[in-house]
């Protein structure tokens, strides 16, 4: 039963990370393929001495921690209410993944330009409105770009949980709120002794791979300021992206992947030990 | 008082919850349908003076988006089906069977996934060439099984943890196979799930750029590749990326509007593991 | 994007050609990569003409999203290494020195000195086609040269006359601050470099070595800089400011200058007719056209070493960069044509932008062509100009950054 996706995924993941860890012992420009010479951990210590990858690993720090749980907070509220019984339920299930079946690219766009400081409508409606004195170069401070782009993938990305927590929300059988009422407990009770236990699994797993993909994504970061105003948004895969893709430097870029990898598995395996899956 | 309730405690909540989620779309798509001279108004004007539907009508006329929307449609589908079929298996075994390097195998499965994408493209890039799929539909589903399935595996073990096993076991007692008791009892107890990590599959595949730009280009060219045509060095063509960005979002929205019926809960007697 | 058969393709040259050359019996496919700015623009016109009178070649074209030079740049560099790259493409500067490394280019100094339509191409652009090994690799295709765009009803409120130097310009965009105005739209943001590179050379310094640390371009340095932080002149997005906004900006009247190119003009003109002109970039005080720096933005075609239809893919090129054919070709990529005779009587811009343009192109010059120019004007430009702005780094340091990673 397992053979099927083990070998997909031997063959197509496996495969080029291997390759990634080869890379990162060498010295790999992308366009000089001719002199590829193993240089050992030397890509490594030079990401160590590197101040801008311990500047990136902070910003990636709140990054994840700040998106991740802001869209854990909406997702969780909107799955408790998409659950509940009221006429336009379909229409309102449906609706609610537009924001996460949008290209990052667009959302990047919108976001830039609502928050834009000329045109944008959200500094527009801001000022009309009183909330803000003047209108705000969101993008353009190092103090508000962080929490701008932090905003615009917590609109993308709590549909995710919306929908993974409305799936499990289902699996909870009716019977068992119907006991806990029969037994007097209120809404507050039947949620705490019910609906967590029964979405436990279901909420840590989608923390989790939530947690990952964030930590991993840098399609928004780059289209809304490419990791600036200056790197006060360069969060550390898209340091390895800019490494790869831009300097063509693929040695430094494997080594910075592999640390990344190195810090969420770490992660992951607290996590493993921690719920002690038997 | 209980459809005021209803009206206060659930519909208010759940419209405000729409509002956000909707309202970039719709500022969007209402930038899409206006002419160029309003979207360089400052103070802009909330409400369109003129509407046009001119960069619509260019953009499926005098580009090729529709071909792109079908491109993407084709991949996201294979994408699904690929993944699904792989995963569902696995994520089975992954539940049920109790086997030596099952917790090592599954963080594999994880660790896959944490490895930055554009690492994966120069190998796989040189893989697809040597098969000879480069540009090609099976290089675009197969690239993007690479981030899908681990996420599909996991997502679909957590689900189908939460039904009973004693469930299966039953209908094994009663003569079924293994994948008889897979297919009949527990898939459609999960399909819950399955309906979810199926729109993630969707989605994810639909919206990625990275492997659509460098696999392929040419015979298959997706819709994220399309819209970064209309980002030139020069100009950014605003209509004509508001307009696709527009159409974009619709068949997953209008995939996930028949799907979420079948977000149901199952028939499930008994305690639930968590 | 239909692809044609090469049966085909010979089943028609067969059929239509009277005159068939020796050597041009089976037709031959030529691959060309390019990007329009415009999606709508095709260049199948082109396209057809060309086979028409080349009825022995067939070409290809496919369009590649620019992604901001990264997503091109990679996919041609993947493509030509993994043995799958275009016979021709379209090119930047900034990918010469890497392509070089890569031996990927043919160099085309033999066909050149062959081809009758030299001449139409000023020695200015030649100057700068030629490759630092003194051979040349690229054919001039479309070039913008950067210059100013001034507001003159603006100025004329302020009795003031558009600027030629540093003093004052400084001047006109104090004047022009107020309000929900500001004086220059300075662009922080990607792609900014284009529009710096006036300041700091403006003076004197050039982009050599040492160059970026000389007395000179770090005065000049210093006053770019503080337009924004002392004396305010610039929006307050200007650190992350790109294309998009300068031009809206600009369009909207909350600035009254921006350094940009010809490919706006129209828009321009269309937004404010004659109130808004274009003038070459201020100079130092030696004055004149030479005593400036003018960014020159290229846009070339090469051929790749790994090609098996060299001579085929440079008729291609050539045939694009001679008079009429480069003028068809320009009206799709918004840019000036490189032939001489094709500006005379250029009729796509308005004649003042072109003037600007044709003005400035004795003072034009590019930044080295060395392998980290890409990473330069990509990551590291806006990542420390950005900084630099905001009072995180000293501007002098932001040269000696630049001189650090072009020169070591």
């Amino acid at each position: 039963m397992l053979a099927p996706a083990l070998a997909a995924a031997g063959v197509l993941v496996l495969l080029p990370v291997v390759n990634t860890l080869w890379l990162s012992l060498h010295h790999v420009i992308l366009y000089r393929p001719k002199s590829r010479p193993f240089v050992g951990l030397e890509n490594y210590a030079a990401v160590l001495a590197d101040p801008v990858f311990w500047e990136s690993l902070g910003n990636s720090l709140v990054w994840v921690v700040g998106a991740v749980s802001l869209q854990f907070v909406l997702g969780f509220t909107t799955a408790l209410l998409l659950n509940r019984s009221f006429a336009w339920r379909g229409i309102a299930r449906a609706l609610v993944v537009v924001p996460w079946a949008l290209p990052s690219v667009i959302i990047g766009l919108i976001w830039t330009w609502m928050l834009d400081f000329n045109l944008g409508v959200l500094n527009n409606i801001g000022v009309k409105l009183g909330l803000l004195s003047a209108s705000v170069p969101w993008l353009a401070q190092s103090e508000t770009a962080m929490a701008s782009v932090i905003l615009a993938v917590m609109w993308q990305g709590f549909p995710f949980f919306a929908v993974t927590l409305l799936a499990g929300l289902q699996s909870i059988p009716a019977e068992l709120y119907e006991a806990a009422s029969i037994d007097g407990a209120g809404t507050l009770g039947k949620f705490i002794h019910i609906t967590l236990p029964g979405l436990a699994g279901v909420i840590a797993t989608s923390l989790l791979l939530r947690m990952i993909w964030v930590a991993n994504s840098l399609d928004l970061i780059l289209v809304m300021t490419g990791g600036g105003p200056g790197t006060a948004t360069q969060t550390l895969p898209l340091h390895a992206f800019l490494t790869a893709w831009s300097g063509g430097n693929y040695g430094h870029g494997s080594a910075l992947a592999v640390f990344l990898t190195i810090l969420l598995l770490g992660v992951v395996i607290t996590y493993l030990l921690r719920s002690r899956e038997g | 008082m209980k459809r005021l309730r209803l009206l206060l405690g659930t519909e208010l909540p759940v419209g405000l919850i729409l509002a956000f989620a909707l309202l970039p779309w719709i500022w969007m798509m209402l930038s899409s349908i206006r002419p160029d001279a309003e979207l360089t108004q400052s103070p802009i004007a909330l409400w369109p003076h003129q509407l046009t539907l001119a960069h619509h009508i260019e953009l499926l006329n005098r580009t090729s988006f529709a071909e792109n929307l079908r491109d993407s449609l084709i991949v996201a589908t294979g994408a699904v089906s690929l993944g699904l079929g792989l995963a569902l298996p696995a994520a089975y075994a992954f539940s049920r069977f109790r086997f030596r390097g099952r917790n090592y195998l599954r963080t594999q499965f994880l660790v896959i996934n944490m490895f930055p994408v554009v690492m994966l493209i120069l190998p796989l890039f040189v893989l697809m060439r040597d098969f000879g799929l480069l540009d090609t539909y099976v290089a675009l589903i197969s690239g993007h099984a690479t981030f899908t399935l681990p996420f599909a595996i996991w997502l679909l073990t957590s689900y189908i943890d939460g039904i009973p096993p004693e469930l299966d076991q039953a209908a094994m007692i009663d003569g079924a196979t293994r994948l008889q008791a897979l297919r009949l009892v527990v898939q459609p107890l999960a399909m819950p799930g399955i309906v979810a990590v199926g729109i993630y599959l969707f989605i994810a595949s639909w919206n990625e750029y990275l492997f659509a730009l460098m696999l392929a280009g040419r015979n298959v060219r997706t819709v994220t590749v399309a819209l970064q045509l209309f980002i030139g060095e020069n100009q950014i063509q605003w209509g004509l990326l508001m307009a696709g960005g527009s159409l974009v979002a619709l068949p997953a929205t209008i995939l996930f509007l028949f799907a979420q019926r079948r977000l149901v809960g199952g028939l499930t007697g008994g305690a639930v593991k968590g | 994007m239909k692809r044609r058969t090469l049966l085909a393709g010979s089943a028609a040259a067969l059929a239509a050609t009277p005159l068939a050359r020796p050597h041009a019996q089976r037709a031959v496919t030529i691959r060309w990569w390019y990007h329009f700015d415009d999606p709508k623009a095709t260049p199948d016109e082109l396209v057809a003409a060309f086979e028409k009178e080349n009825p022995s070649i067939k070409i290809q074209a496919e369009n590649i999203p620019w992604g901001g030079g990264g997503d091109y740049d990679n996919r041609l560099y993947t493509s030509i290494i993994a043995g799958k790259g275009p016979d021709t493409a379209m090119v930047k500067f900034n990918n010469l020195a890497r392509l070089i490394e890569m031996d990927a280019l043919v160099a085309l100094d033999k066909w050149i000195d062959a081809w009758p339509a030299r001449t139409d191409i000023s020695a200015d652009l030649w100057r700068l086609h030629t490759a630092p090994d003194g051979k040349r690799y690229y054919m001039p295709l479309q070039y913008v040269v950067l210059y100013l765009y001034v507001r003159l009803d603006l100025l004329a409120k302020q009795n003031l006359k558009t600027p030629t130097n540093f003093d004052e310009f400084l001047t006109a965009a104090k004047a022009l601050t107020g309000g929900e105005q500001w004086g220059f739209g300075m662009r922080g943001g990607s792609g900014g470099h284009d529009s710096w590179m006036p300041f700091v050379f403006g003076t004197g310094a050039k982009p050599i070595k040492g160059g970026f640390v000389s007395a000179e371009a770090m005065a000049q340095n210093r006053y770019f800089i503080d337009l924004y932080r002392t004396h305010k002149v610039c929006p307050p997005s200007a650190p992350t400011d790109s294309f998009l906004q300068i031009v809206n900006n600009l369009k909207a009247s909350r600035t009254a200058m921006a350094v940009h190119h010809i490919s706006t003009a129209n828009d321009m003109h269309a937004t404010f007719g004659d109130a808004i002109t274009a003038v070459p970039v201020p100079r130092g005080p030696m004055g004149g056209p030479n005593g400036g720096f003018a960014t020159f933005g290229d846009g070339s075609t090469a051929v790749f070493s790994a090609s098996k239809n060299q001579e085929a893919a440079w008729k291609w090129i050539s045939w694009l960069s001679t008079g009429p054919n480069n003028v068809l070709y320009n009206k799709s990529a918004g840019q000036m044509t490189v032939t001489t005779s094709g500006a005379a009587n250029w009729t796509l811009h308005q004649k003042r932008f072109v003037d600007a343009t044709v003005q400035s192109l004795p003072m034009a010059s590019v930044l080295p062509n060395v392998p980290q120019t890409a990473d330069f004007t990509r990551v590291v430009w806006p990542q420390t100009t950005q900084k630099a702005l905001l009072g995180q780094v000293p501007p002098d340091d932001m040269m000696r950054t630049f001189e650090k990673l072009f020169f070591g």
